[in-house]
């Protein structure tokens, strides 16, 4: 395998890993009211009809 | 169901009608909510399941869109708990952002008519179209209650629908009911005494709400005392003032303010009742749920069920889940291997290989005892054994200053301790919710089942499974009784208050819905697959970003001095003289580190840094890697008092991110949660210290 294709493709992983805490950091601040976690516990952003 | 239930992505139409369902606890709101609009909202055969709100859309009868809130049950208008005033200012409008309702659809357990009417009473005072939701009739008639529906229709002067939630009877003439325009208001309520009336009447003309709820809003005021009203945070000082002057008048002239009109009310059910409600033969004797509390609730008998419950369900989670763990384990290794075969050795096939599929695939693996618990959860809520033992609890919350009630959010911290410390909001008092939410994510949580299964494992390779239940069952044990005495030493020195007393209802026993289970085991699957490709994902590349660079400038380096000069093997380095005490090295270290978020990621940290260090072109279980582990001088790292140290340290430990943002939020204060990760992380500390070392002064290894 190409050596500067394995380091790219590396680093897009790791880049993605990084943009994925970050996105997801910047929705759960701009939503509002959020439990914070995968709980299933139901909360989520209000005044949303026809979601739990 | 009556009707089809809408998709809940139907093309936006606007809302035509505000509905609310409001009722007692655990009388169905949240069942008869699912069935109208299709959702899953949680429903149990305990008080104090939906502690919030919540929203969802259906058609009525002649097609026409209707938002529908399912509010938190609440047994009158005079809240004592947070979630009861979240039903009481949707319905008086208060809630900023939420209409008041147009309609209210007011559940009403028929076999407990007369306790529900209470709130129906303070309904009809509202002067919003009311709709009796008359549920579980099939409950009733079995208890030899006969309710005469054309009596109790023309005593409410509203229409009164005999339901039964579960068995999707009565949805038709509910909608219909619901869909009726115009819709009138009620016309009758109870009675108050002149006097009364007419200081209400006095006393709505000056508040500064919707004409329509002043009255039911000057009633609610009138009852208050003198401490509720100065916390009263909706109405200016001169309300106040004018509804304590209207009280003093009121008692002056013989009338109790504060139960006069909760007498008129009671004395307004009686009438109700004695035209409507006939108890046959047979409604008085000992019912199977009193037979089985006999026994369930029994001061001996009650704890030796408790404890064989949990015994049987962690024997259950050993043996049903061992044989598609096994087959998992086995795809995971078998996916590795043909990767690491077609791929050559770079750093990519490394990232695949020991980040990805190691990180996620040694989380993934627990996924079928995580729904074997989930099963037994299940079955526990929708008998109703969870008030049952909340009431055996009640005796031991109650030396450590607690009540019953505070326990049923420890019980649901067992599935996640979000949920646990949402439903704190049914206690009332405010310092016993504080200590609550404190110790309730203490409870073992299903995050925590994956690293103390992969301990045991490491512990008892070839263990019987009632050993490894044994040692589960010491962990949960081990985590309710710290809960317990830190509940009692915050309500000696932070939080002092009385110990209050426990009013909890007793639901009736009733068959599990397996469809229902089912339903919440696939949700549940589905949620943890998520978060296993999406935040374990992320996690894992990550955390073998970290335990792969820098890489040591020496090419020559073994995979053991790469990974100790990485950054994840330097912050092991760092804090080793921290954890050395507990018996730990620097890469369990790693471990803690990359858990600090969510606990489940140790494992999956282990999976990582081990298979990182790893020259095998076989992929080995994490089990065996970790039992092959060995120090400096070939001692092995997880010796038994290790492994228990470990457990231990993840029992008291707090290491969830998640808890942390709902803690914020329910205390609405940085100090409390913050507080909780001091004390937990301290806990863990000394635990696992008094586990190691004096496991170690004892002579064992």
């Amino acid at each position: 395998m190409n050596p500067f294709l394995d380091q790219f493709a590396v680093a897009a992983l790791i880049g993605g890993a990084l943009a994925f805490f970050v996105v997801r950091f910047l929705r759960k601040r701009a939503g509002g009211k959020s439990c914070g976690g995968d709980c299933g516990c139901g909360t989520t952003k209000p005044g949303k009809p026809g979601r739990s | 169901m009556a009707g089809p239930a809408p998709a809940p992505d139907a093309p936006t139409r606007e809302v035509t009608r505000h509905v609310a369902i409001a009722g007692n606890p655990n009388c169905g709101k949240s069942t008869i909510f699912n069935a109208l609009t299709g959702l899953r909202q949680k429903v149990g055969n305990y008080p104090g399941v939906t502690v919030e709100k919540k929203t969802g859309r259906f058609f009525g009868s002649h097609g026409e869109p209707m938002e529908l809130l399912d509010l938190p049950g609440s047994y009158s208008l005079q809240v004592r708990s947070p979630d009861e005033a979240v039903a009481r200012d949707v319905l008086l409008g208060r809630l900023p952002g939420v209409p008041r309702p147009d309609v209210i659809i007011c559940v009403v357990d028929a076999s407990n008519l007369e306790r529900n009417l209470y709130l129906v009473a303070q309904m009809l005072e509202l002067h919003i179209p009311v709709v009796v939701a008359l549920n579980m009739v099939d409950v009733a008639e079995k208890n030899g209650v006969v309710i005469d529906l054309m009596a109790l229709r023309e005593k409410l002067c509203v229409p009164v629908i005999p339901m039964v939630g579960t068995a999707g009877v009565g949805f038709i003439e509910l909608r219909q009911a619901v869909s009726r325009s115009p819709l009138p208001a009620p016309t009758i309520c109870a009675q108050m005494p002149i006097v009364l009336e007419r200081e209400t009447m006095a006393l709505a003309k000056q508040l500064p709400v919707a004409p329509e709820v002043a009255r039911g809003e000057a009633l609610l005021l009138l009852t208050l005392h003198d401490e509720a009203l100065d916390a009263l945070a909706h109405h200016d000082r001169t309300i106040i003032d004018l509804t304590r002057s209207t009280q003093q008048r009121l008692t002056a002239s013989g009338i109790d303010p504060l139960s006069a009109p909760v007498d008129a009310r009671y004395a307004w059910i009686g009438q109700v009742c004695a035209a409507a409600l006939h108890k046959g033969a047979g409604h008085d004797s000992a019912s199977l749920s009193d037979q089985l509390d006999g026994w369930l609730t029994h001061r001996v008998w009650g704890w030796i069920a408790f404890l064989g419950i949990m015994a049987l369900m962690f024997f259950c989670i050993f043996t049903v889940a061992q044989y598609p763990m096994d087959w998992i384990d086995g795809a995971t290794a078998v996916l590795a291997d043909f990767v690491k075969a077609k791929m050559p050795d770079t750093d990519l096939r490394g990232l695949l290989t020991d980040g990805v599929i190691a990180g996620v695939g040694g989380v993934v693996v627990f996924l079928p005892q995580i729904l074997v618990l989930f099963f037994f959860l299940g079955i526990l809520e929708d008998t109703g054994y969870m008030a049952r033992a909340a009431f055996i609890m009640d005796r031991l919350m109650s030396k450590v200053g607690l009540h019953g009630k505070s326990f049923i959010p420890m019980l649901s911290s067992l599935a996640c301790a979000i949920p646990g410390i949402m439903a704190t909001r049914t206690i009332e008092n405010r310092k016993d919710r504080l200590v609550t939410i404190l110790v309730a994510p203490l409870m073992s949580c299903s995050a925590r089942w994956q690293v103390y299964a992969v301990m045991i494992a490491v512990l008892l390779p070839s263990g019987s499974a009632w050993l490894k239940a044994g040692i589960i069952l010491g962990m949960y044990l081990l985590g309710l009784v710290t809960a317990l005495l830190m509940a009692w030493l915050f309500k000696k020195k932070l939080l002092k208050g009385e110990t209050p007393m426990l009013l909890l209802e007793m639901p009736p026993y009733r068959v599990p819905s397996f469809k229902s289970i089912a339903l919440r085991m696939w949700e549940r699957a589905g949620l943890f697959l998520r978060r296993a490709g999406t935040v374990i994902l992320a996690l894992s590349i990550l955390l073998w970003a970290l335990a792969t660079y820098p890489k040591p400038a020496n090419a020559d380096a073994t995979p053991a001095e790469a990974l100790a000069h990485s950054a994840a093997g330097r912050m092991g380095h760092a804090i080793e003289p921290l954890i050395a005490p507990l018996g730990y090295d620097w890469k369990i270290g790693i471990g803690l580190i990359g858990s600090f978020a969510a606990r489940e990621v140790f494992v999956s940290t282990m999976s990582i840094v081990y298979n990182v260090e790893s020259n095998d072109q076989d992929t080995a279980p994490l089990r065996d890697t970790m039992l092959g582990e060995k120090r400096a001088d070939g001692r092995p790292v997880f010796t038994p008092l290790v492994c228990l140290g470990l457990m231990v340290f993840y029992v008291l430990a707090m290491q969830c991110i998640s808890t942390v943002a709902i803690v914020r939020r329910e205390t609405n204060s940085w100090f409390w949660p913050l507080f909780q990760i001091a004390y937990m992380t301290g806990l863990a500390w000394i635990g696992a210290f008094i586990v190691y070392q004096g496991g170690r002064l004892l002579g064992f290894q």
